[in-house]
């Protein structure tokens, strides 16, 4: 097992290569100069030689094999760039935005995963007009896009009834009630849409599972029913929620910039697009690439958690 | 088969259910917890939260780095004079000046002026920061009014005597704009924001795409009239939450509110809506030879085409004026209203025009504008279905921002969107936008020795009705040769709770140096 992992850590740091040339490149290609859009703010008027001089200043008139060669290097050294900006390194500016970022989808994947998994066993389990309620429920979460979701949320909780604030972000040290009143529409918003799926694949998991004649013969030897339900069918049924967790958890690495802009959350995907849109090349590459390794990281801890849910899964 | 339904349990032990119901339970707990707002400690003098429109990565005070910064820069700086809420220059560093003939200028600082820092405030630093501003290298936005300085003399440490090469009648007002503020002169020129200014509050912390804090500083000339104790600047880029913020609460003061949410702002009883017609829209024209907009006579066609009350309600949600004529504010000695009210929708005159230029059947022309702000791109789509009617039919390029600049820069385009705001309520800004000086604001391959004449001549007369029949004779001359086609004033509107006294929205162009009313601004 040891050796798997070291294995899919090796393949990962490839992956990562591949995807900061990829980036790279990319970035060359966007027309679009970051020295000029520096200088030239909204409407301000630098002459052409101010623009080179801070090109020049920002190493963006070397050669382009030059500049890559400098941005693999510092990469390899642990570094990833300045900010093109303000000099300030981005490995700072992911460290501080990083952990926001996965606090909001922490929060959501235990929201949903929690709430997910009772919906969908007990619709499952139960049958009936709970069955037909979490149907509907779970189709119109899923079907909803979670701006959508957020904008309604923040309209209602926010503006109209004023019980939670329209976004920002408080930090824990400073005020914990603030910090998690500041959580819950944006994870709301999150888990509207994950709960759906998380409840709609357990319901599938479960009844599919409870057909089992493993299952039946645990019943036939004598289990109660509350055991056979917990040990035998829900534990089984968890693999395929595992595999949609991860991938939306992955998903949601990068896929929170609605909601960060919405709620006016400090987070990374904020940084991404704020990057591109000055084309602050490093703070891009930088933050593309802490996603890539993340979700590579996500994935070799799902294939663990595998292991440990399904023996079968092991080797 | 029919799926197998489960023979109900004896009792409900799940334990995956009470935990979840706890989790829920525990967030519902915080939910209601809590009380206030989120707002900062208060003490005697308060804090006022502001709602920031964007973000200042690097603070460069004499750079031109948009609205947000002025806010920034007016908060943390003085210069020599500045701006009251009425738009009237009034003493700020220098308490007393005189003048002669607008070319020799004597400034009299005030005794015992101090940077943040604590180092003293003298006649040096405001000389090294004027020379700062006059070097074209340094790209500052007051570039053009600094480089009319012949001489700098500082006979004592709080005198400061400056001979400009030729008279000029804008320099005061050019001054008085926030990024004329004295920085100490060690400063000037290093890596690194210039938060250390003289300004009526002082830098606390920053964090970027986040939250700028400044603290009232306590040595500032006027300290005792300063009511507030700090400043949050919460930095909320996205228009919608920066409106839920002020609807909601959360914050006290706003820059800018969004069109549409005039309204319901309006509506709110414990909000005020505090609007100006500041900046404008207008057309550039690519004037090069072998551009369809060289001929003047195609340029007025475009002038009677455009449906101005069209683009104010397709692009502005309706708040905004029509401008028909040449970007002067109502409120300025040099309004002319004939001047304003020239161009009117007038279809039959255009296509006329167009026939008279050699284009009977019309043309195609790439028009350039950006995706990235609606009002840009809504503007362009309006004036598309103008021309289209007579005949010209307009291919759209709508990048981003940064791209849209470079290509305006390189003259990429036909006929561009733009939309600017005069730097003084003074004339002399029309040099920005009718002279190569002002670069992507101007339109390209524009330089007429009339009008560089005339704006130069504007400048250097100090009789206010002589600079008036100057202003009147470029006014004819450019309405005429149309090397931009105005379209509209944009409303500008700041929004803040009613607990809120003493700040204002100063009007027409300056409103963007609202940020000076930030000294006089108290909340209950």
């Amino acid at each position: 097992m040891a050796l798997n992992i070291v294995k899919r850590l090796l393949a990962g740091a490839a992956l990562l290569f591949v995807v900061a040339t990829i980036v790279f490149v990319a970035l060359q290609l966007v027309p679009g100069d970051p020295a000029r859009t520096i200088l030239t703010g909204t409407g301000a008027t630098p002459t052409e030689e101010a623009v080179q001089a801070l090109r020049d200043q920002l190493g963006l008139n070397l050669p382009i094999w030059q500049q890559y060669a400098n941005f693999m290097g510092q990469l390899f050294t642990g570094s990833l760039g300045e900010s093109l900006q303000n000099g300030q390194p981005v490995l700072d500016l992911v460290a501080q935005r990083l952990p926001r970022t996965l606090v909001l989808i922490g929060f959501s994947t235990v929201v949903s995963v929690l709430l997910g998994v009772l919906i969908g066993s007990t619709a499952a389990r139960f049958g009936g007009w709970w069955d037909r309620i979490v149907l509907t429920a779970t189709s119109v979460g899923i079907a909803i896009p979670s701006f959508v979701a957020a904008v309604l949320l923040v309209y209602a909780f926010g503006v109209q009834l004023k019980w939670l604030p329209s976004g920002g972000f408080v930090p824990f040290e400073r005020d914990p009630g603030d910090f998690f009143r500041g959580l819950v529409l944006p994870t709301a918003a999150l888990a509207i849409g994950f709960t759906g799926i998380i409840a709609r694949m357990t319901r599938s998991a479960v009844l599919g599972i409870g057909n089992q004649d493993w299952v039946r013969t645990g019943r036939a030897v004598g289990l109660r029913e509350d055991t056979v339900f917990r040990r035998h069918v829900l534990r089984n049924s968890l693999s395929p929620v595992l595999t949609v967790t991860g991938l939306q958890m992955g998903a949601m690495l990068g896929g929170t910039v609605i909601i960060e802009r919405v709620f006016n959350y400090p987070g990374l995907s904020g940084l991404l697009i704020d990057g591109v849109t000055q084309r602050d090349y490093p703070i891009v590459q930088g933050v593309v690439l802490v996603i890539a390794a993340l979700f590579v990281l996500l994935n070799i801890a799902v294939d663990i958690a595998y292991g440990f849910l399904d023996p079968r899964g092991r080797n | 088969m029919a799926p197998h339904r489960f023979r109900p349990a004896a009792h409900a032990g799940h334990r995956l259910a009470t935990l979840a119901v706890v989790t829920v339970a525990a967030l519902g707990l915080a939910a209601c917890s809590g009380g206030g707002g989120g707002e900062p400690e208060t003490s005697d003098g308060g804090v006022l939260v502001y709602g920031l429109d964007s973000d200042v990565p690097n603070l460069v005070t004499p750079q031109n780095q948009g609205a947000a910064s002025m806010i920034l820069n007016a908060a943390l700086h003085r210069g020599l004079v500045q701006y009251d809420a009425d738009g009237q220059i009034v003493p700020a560093l220098a308490e007393t000046w005189e003048d002669e003939n607008e070319q020799t200028f004597t400034f009299h600082l005030r005794e015992g002026l101090t940077f943040h820092d604590g180092s003293d405030l003298t006649s040096e630093d405001v000389k090294a920061t004027l020379e700062y501003i006059a070097d074209p290298d340094n790209s500052a936005k007051l570039r053009g009014a600094a480089s009319g300085i012949s001489a700098i003399e500082t006979p004592d440490d709080t005198t400061v005597e400056i001979e400009l090469a030729t008279p000029d009648a804008a320099f005061l007002s050019f001054l008085a704009d926030v990024s004329g503020a004295v920085l100490p002169s060690e400063s000037l020129g290093q890596e690194g924001p210039t938060y250390v200014g003289a300004g009526p509050f002082q830098y606390v912390s920053y964090e970027q795409g986040s939250s700028f804090v400044v603290e009232a500083f306590d040595d500032f000339y006027d300290a005792s009239d300063v009511p507030l104790d700090g400043i949050e600047f919460q930095i909320i880029a996205d228009q919608t939450a920066r409106d839920n913020a002020l609807l909601s609460g959360s914050v006290d003061v706003v820059s800018f509110v969004g069109w549409n949410s005039y309204d319901q702002v309006e509506q709110n009883d414990s909000l005020v809506l505090d609007r100006t017609e500041g900046p404008f829209m207008y057309l550039q024209f690519n004037t090069t030879p072998d551009s369809p907009f060289a001929d003047p006579l195609v340029r007025q066609a475009v002038a009677y085409a455009v449906d101005r009350q069209g683009v104010i309600d397709s692009a502005l949600s309706g708040q905004g004026e029509p401008l028909q004529g040449m970007p002067i504010p109502e409120n300025s000695e040099y309004f002319n209203a004939d001047y304003s009210d020239y161009y009117e929708q007038d279809l039959d005159r255009a296509r006329e025009l167009l026939a008279d230029a050699g284009y009977p059947d019309g043309f195609t022309a790439t028009m350039l504008s950006s995706s990235q702000y609606d009002f840009h791109e809504n503007t362009a789509i309006s004036v598309q279905a103008d021309l289209a009617q007579i005949g010209i039919e307009l291919e759209m390029n709508l990048p981003d921002w940064p791209t849209r600049l470079e290509l305006g820069a390189a003259g990429d385009y036909d006929i561009a969107v733009y939309g600017t705001s005069g730097l003084t309520n003074d004339p002399a800004f029309l040099a920005e936008i009718l002279t190569p000086v002002g670069r992507q604001n101007a339109p390209f391959g524009y330089d007429d020795t009339t009008v560089n004449d005339l704006l130069a001549k504007g400048r250097a007369t100090t009789d206010v009705a002589e600079r008036k029949a100057v202003y009147d004779e470029l006014s004819e001359y450019v309405l005429e040769q149309a090397p931009i086609v105005t379209l509209a004033w944009r409303a500008q509107a700041f929004g803040y709770t009613t607990d809120v006294s003493g700040f204002s929205n100063i009007p027409g162009f300056l409103t963007f140096d609202s940020g000076y009313t930030l000294a006089t601004t108290s909340i209950q």
